[in-house]
């Protein structure tokens, strides 16, 4: 014990003698200004993702106000803002919205269930992976659109024709994240369950589902933008309510307005949903924040 | 061998090993190994990186499916493993990683009587990244403890620890042990530490045990004790390190 102190001791006179070595000359010519350039970004500008989006509205402002865009092609700002308060006047908006929502949240929650219920499956059995995990992987290589004349002869052009698509779009992103995420548990941590001598329903309930989680969430949020986007292809190929219809009649009769009142709202939808999940991940994974914090 | 770990009565000894092989492809191990421990008592496993130590303590935790071997091997039900990395989940607070797997109001008191021991009282809702790595492992020391396993098995638990921080938990180890008396396994390749904390400090070498020393030392040991250093330079000459015209520590 005794020596190890002794070394310690010895190892730290050595540094401080070695520090005032440096000191001497460095008091001699005082350099205060740091020459050396940073590499890194830098700090944050604040209200930087801002900044952006605000200088577009300006120019669409701008370009508008002083005649350089027609209105024609891109509507002048106040005539979306005018369009917006006479669609919700006229109660269309409300109601194409309600349409188009509960279209996207059934899709988005049975493609949810579903996906969660197959990668689970897939994820915890060998069996289970055998019958689900190429048939998903088959799906996955066919594009969603190139669905829909099959969903159409099978479900009609009615409600569940839509609802399908979504949820048949939606169910990928959440396997293939949620799935990966359970085969890639950390194999110390079934060797500790082992130890432990855990049943293997704490096992799945305390270790692999939890474990799993951040995959799942990732998946959600590729789902929830997936979901949004095969709304639009499905209201824009065949429906007569929601707010793909009443863009698709807008452009029939030539109202750039209402199409922008329209893609707004998609914005809108879209930067909320993510919002959501984020906030939804936040809450869920506080155990990760610990370290950034 | 040495004579007493044979002629141990099967009623007191808590580990029994006879004829251990484990091979890897072609590769032999572990050769022919045997080993008793009694209740109670503290070994320590010596052997240079590729000995064999490593899986010798993972036949014993039964964590071997995949390699080939024979021989009898005779281990209690509740043994526990404390592993190198302190092997929290990091998505479950410290209390319900001390407790996974425990049914019940018992085993959180249990845990949180546990976790006072070894001296993280009122850390419960901490998660484990917020602890620093000797915190950690302590959380794993509790997770073991709460089990009261009759063999612990030690997988150099201290081997990521800086010295200081060790030669704490070499104390907090110690006391822990004389409270409990669980037979312990502690593998490790710092002779130092096995030579504080052993009853029995073993040798492997290229899956022999060719080792087998009792150690009689009155605890708590001091490093500068001559018989201490006697003790150190024999069991670095058997680990094949020359020790001559070397200062001590």
């Amino acid at each position: 014990m005794a020596t190890i102190w002794d070394a310690d001791e010895a190892k730290s006179s050595r540094a401080s003698s070695r520090e005032t070595a440096y000191t001497v000359p460095a008091v001699a010519r005082p350099v205060t200004v740091r020459s050396r350039r940073r590499l890194g970004p830098g700090p944050a500008i604040p209200f930087g993702l801002q900044i952006g989006p605000a200088l577009l509205v300006l120019l669409w402002v701008a370009g508008s106000a002083l005649g350089w865009i027609d209105p024609r092609i891109l509507s002048a700002p106040w005539t979306v803002i005018e369009a917006f308060g006479r669609l919700i006047e006229q109660g269309r908006l409300q109601d194409n919205f309600v349409t188009s929502a509960t279209r996207a949240l059934l899709g988005l929650s049975i493609g949810l269930v579903i996906g969660t219920i197959l990668a689970v499956t897939a994820g915890l059995s060998r069996i289970g992976e055998a019958l689900i995990d190429g048939p998903v992987q088959i799906k996955r290589a066919i594009p969603t659109l190139a669905l829909i004349p099959l969903l159409i002869l099978w479900f009609g052009i009615g409600e569940g024709m839509k609802v399908t698509t979504i949820a048949l779009a939606v169910i990928i992103p959440i396997y293939i994240h949620t799935h990966n995420a359970l085969r890639s548990i950390d194999s110390r941590y079934v060797e500790l369950a082992e130890t432990l001598r855990m049943s293997q329903k704490d096992f799945i309930f305390q270790v692999v589902l939890p474990g799993a989680l951040p995959g799942f969430l990732l998946g959600l949020r590729f789902a929830v933008t997936l979901c949004w986007v095969s709304l639009v292809v499905v209201e824009q190929i065949n429906a007569t309510s929601g707010l793909g219809y009443m863009i698709e009649l807008a452009r029939n009769y030539g109202q750039t307005d209402v199409i922008l009142v329209g893609l707004v709202v998609y914005v809108l939808l879209g930067l909320v949903s993510d919002g959501l999940v984020r906030l939804l991940e936040r809450r869920v994974l506080s155990w990760r924040r610990t370290l950034a914090s | 061998m040495a004579p007493h770990s044979s002629q141990l009565k099967s009623a007191s000894r808590t580990v029994h090993v006879r004829n251990l092989m484990r091979r890897f492809a072609t590769k032999t191990i572990l050769d022919r190994v045997d080993l008793d421990i009694a209740e109670g008592e503290f070994v320590a496993l010596l052997g240079r990186s590729g000995s064999g130590k490593s899986t010798f303590l993972k036949a014993l935790a039964g964590l071997d499916y995949d390699v080939e071997g024979t021989g009898t091997l005779e281990t209690p039900g509740n043994l526990s493993v404390v592993f190198q990395d302190a092997r929290l989940l990091p998505w479950r607070t410290v209390i319900q990683n001390v407790t996974l797997g425990l049914p019940g109001a018992a085993g959180q008191e249990a845990g949180r009587k546990a976790l006072a021991e070894v001296g993280l009282e009122g850390r419960e809702a901490a998660w484990p990244n917020q602890l620093s790595g000797g915190e950690q492992q302590r959380v794993a020391l509790a997770r073991s403890l709460v089990r009261q396993p009759s063999l612990l098995l030690a997988d150099e638990p201290f081997g990521a620890l800086d010295a200081l921080t060790r030669l704490k938990m070499h104390d907090l180890l110690r006391e822990l042990c004389a409270r409990h008396r669980p037979a312990v396994l502690l593998v490790t390749h710092d002779v130092d530490e096995a030579i504080a904390l052993a009853d029995r400090i073993l040798v492997l070498d290229e899956g022999h045990l060719i080792e087998d020393l009792r150690i009689d030392l009155p605890t708590p040991r001091d490093h500068g004790d001559p018989r201490f250093a006697k003790i150190r330079t024999q069991l670095l000459s058997r680990l094949g390190v020359e020790t001559h015209g070397r200062r001590a520590a």
